[in-house]
């Protein structure tokens, strides 16, 4: 295995915040949600794997017992699981990254209800026809308005959260005190001085 | 070939843009050994970021002072033509040949007389490009063929067509070492298609005044020349999200020499191009920075 420094991109010698950064920094870049029903999703994933795996080694050679490692990979099935056994082979064949079978499939199909709409959008996403794609995804989202699956997929088309390394309000998220407001802060101060009154 | 893929400059450090211009300097130069001395006239920005996507190692490329046709009093720095160099120069001649030759057979003798000046211009330098490439050649014609054929059909599905532009530059990637091709082939089908359809909405009103077929008019079914808000917001999103899985792409494959430039393009320049044309800013701001870049030293 390569080295896990290199991994990582930081030098042997970087203190473990500096590695903790680094780590977290690329988990965002290769987090599966920015590669949901991406045909380049496995190669994302081995990314992960390769990242989590360096992680893990430098924390247990610093006695740190890496616990930062929340490995959640794989699982982005599309687990519908509606009944009908033609979905499920086109689900099949989706994963399988078969698209052009799961098209043909699907488009032999007589019966188009939401399902059969989100299913053909996630067909044209993975070939790269977004704007057909979200045709499909809204015509599934206008049928059946309650299935949060058919939303979500409507919805990765307004994300503005994706990784970008340029927008840095999002990369210095996650520490535990950042969504105190200046109007938190002050109301805390308040708090703590009628406590000191109290004593 | 349309200059759409370009970083914004003010967010590139002075060494990243010295980088991105011996690059395109190299280019050119490039285009004048494998062409003709004529041929450096298609010089293009698209290429430029081509070329640095293809150069995979993270070792500087050689550099060497050049005296410039353009700016001959002063000198510059271009690199060295490296193989991804010659490649990128071959497939801009072959490119560049074809889309006029398209616009030849697709117009009128005297509006076509500009384009057919200049496909003879670059007919030697495609022989050349056409006899080291038969394979991408053969691509070239394919799609085109299928192009036409849709553009006949009237197809109101803006993705048919853009895929079509975009196998073609998908396939530039078919020379790129195994490990490397399926990302870049994302990637560039990504930026194909973006660039057919941000052509086709910087295009409206002009082919709107010719009475030209448009893509971008016929899928949202514009008849005044220009995008309401409904059509802008829909085709900004969905050309964001081709940046977007375009930069997803990126992100798998090992950083090169030129990584800082090919973000900045990725992450910032498609976006601001893309906002800019739909904006309608695009052309007022692109000549004026076209000899800024041109002019300065």
């Amino acid at each position: 295995m390569n080295d896990p420094y290199s991994v990582l991109g930081v030098s042997p010698t970087a203190s473990d915040e500096e590695i903790k950064k680094a780590y977290r920094e690329l988990v965002r870049k290769y987090h599966p949600d920015n590669y949901l029903d991406n045909p380049l999703s496995d190669l994302a994933q081995e990314k992960m794997k390769q990242i989590n795996e360096a992680y893990d080694i430098i924390m247990r050679q610093r006695g740190g017992g890496g616990n930062g490692s929340s490995q959640s990979s794989g699982a982005y099935s599309g687990s519908g699981s509606s009944g009908a056994s033609e979905y499920a082979r086109v689900r099949a064949a989706i994963n399988a990254g078969n698209i052009p079978l799961a098209e043909e499939l699907l488009r032999m199909m007589t019966n188009r209800n939401a399902e059969w709409h989100f299913l053909m959008g996630s067909v044209m996403y993975r070939k790269g026809w977004l704007d057909e794609a979200l045709t499909y995804f809204q015509t599934a989202a206008r049928m059946e308005p309650a299935n949060m699956e058919y939303q979500q997929a409507v919805n990765r088309f307004r994300q503005q959260h994706a990784y970008n390394p340029y927008n840095q309000s999002a990369a210095t998220s996650g520490c535990c005190c950042d969504n105190l407001s200046t109007c938190d802060i002050c109301s805390l101060l308040i708090c703590a001085d009628c406590l000191c009154d109290c004593i | 070939m349309f200059g759409y893929i370009r970083p914004l400059r003010d967010e590139l450090k002075v060494r990243e843009y010295e980088h991105y211009k011996a690059c395109y300097c190299g280019l050119c130069r490039a285009l004048k050994e494998q062409g003709t001395p004529f041929s450096s006239f298609i010089l293009s920005y698209d290429f430029t970021f081509l070329a640095m996507l293809l150069y995979d190692t993270q070792d500087a490329p050689s550099v060497r002072p050049v005296r410039c046709g353009a700016n001959p009093l002063k000198r510059r720095r271009a690199c060295l033509t490296f193989p991804a160099l010659a490649l990128c120069a071959d497939y801009s001649i072959i490119l560049t040949w074809w889309k006029l030759r398209d616009t030849v057979t697709d117009e009128g003798f005297f509006r076509s007389l500009r384009d057919r000046f200049l496909s003879i211009l670059l007919k030697r330098a495609y022989n050349k490009a056409a006899a080291r490439r038969p394979a991408y050649v053969g691509h070239v014609k394919s799609a085109l063929k299928a192009l036409s054929r849709l553009e006949q059909e009237e197809s109101p599905s803006l993705d048919a067509c853009a895929d079509q532009f975009a196998r073609l530059t998908a396939a530039l990637a078919e020379d790129a070492p195994e490990h490397r091709r399926r990302p870049l082939e994302q990637l560039l089908y990504h930026v194909g298609r973006f660039i057919y359809i941000i052509d086709a909405a910087d295009d409206l009103a002009e082919d709107h005044k010719a009475r030209r077929r448009n893509v971008v008019a016929a899928r949202y079914g514009l008849t005044g020349g220009a995008l309401t808000d409904a059509a802008r917001d829909a085709l900004e999103s969905t050309l964001l999200h081709s940046c977007r899985l375009a930069a997803a792409a990126y992100e798998l494959l090992d950083p090169g020499h030129f990584a800082p430039v090919l973000q900045n393009i990725l992450y910032l320049g498609m976006p601001h191009t893309c906002r800019a044309v739909l904006s309608g800013t695009w052309r007022s701001g692109k000549n004026r920075k076209n000899k800024e870049f041109e002019q300065d030293e």
